[in-house]
């Protein structure tokens, strides 16, 4: 649990809107937000990994 | 407790990182700040087990009933949890939504505290002179 992750999801926004902005400009509008989809759902199954980890340590803490 | 460095040092980098992404992409700045809030979580969360440690063995001096006890745990369990989720609905924008967590965090509280209320209800009965 660091902070690197912040700059991890970060970085991957960055990228992947980078990545958008050059497909779409060179014409490949589909694959740009297909590719703008994926980096958000590799970034939304970070968090939910996150998400997990925290219901499990309350579960374990909280005595549910 | 050098740890509330770190957590500063965390809120402020989470906030930095969402102002820079935000103009870039709106919505992956608003899941760094639901992350930067659950890296705090956790680092705080092994703090609370040692409290709660603590509360325990002084509930297990005094003789009241564990149950009560644990039931008072999964309470203040419910209450961050539903608080954590309130402020993260408000955060992006649904904040009636946030209410609405905060209202079934209300109900489920009132529902895991009714078997205190009916028990002290049952003492002060006893109590009465019929």
């Amino acid at each position: 649990m660091d902070v690197e992750i912040i700059f991890k999801i970060a970085a991957i926004g960055i990228l992947t809107a980078i990545v958008g902005q050059i497909l779409k400009q060179t014409g490949k509008e589909e694959i740009s937000t297909l590719a703008t989809l994926a980096g958000l759902i590799i970034v939304l199954i970070m968090v939910l990994n996150l998400l997990a980890d925290l219901f499990t340590t309350l579960k374990t803490i909280f005595n549910f | 407790m050098e740890i509330i460095f770190k957590i500063v040092a965390i809120g402020i980098i989470t906030c930095l990182a969402t102002i820079i992404v935000k103009p870039i992409r709106a919505d992956f700045s608003i899941i760094i700040s639901i992350v930067g809030g659950l890296i705090i979580l956790f680092l705080v969360i092994n703090y609370l087990t040692s409290v709660f440690d603590i509360f325990k063995s002084i509930i297990n001096l005094s003789g009241i009933n564990s149950n009560l006890y644990r039931l008072l745990l999964k309470i203040i369990g419910v209450g961050y949890l539903v608080e954590f989720t309130a402020g993260i609905c408000s955060d992006t924008g649904n904040s009636s939504l946030g209410d609405k967590v905060l209202l079934g965090g209300k109900v489920i509280i009132m529902v895991m505290a009714l078997p205190i209320i009916t028990s002290i209800l049952q003492i002060i009965t006893e109590l009465l002179p019929s």
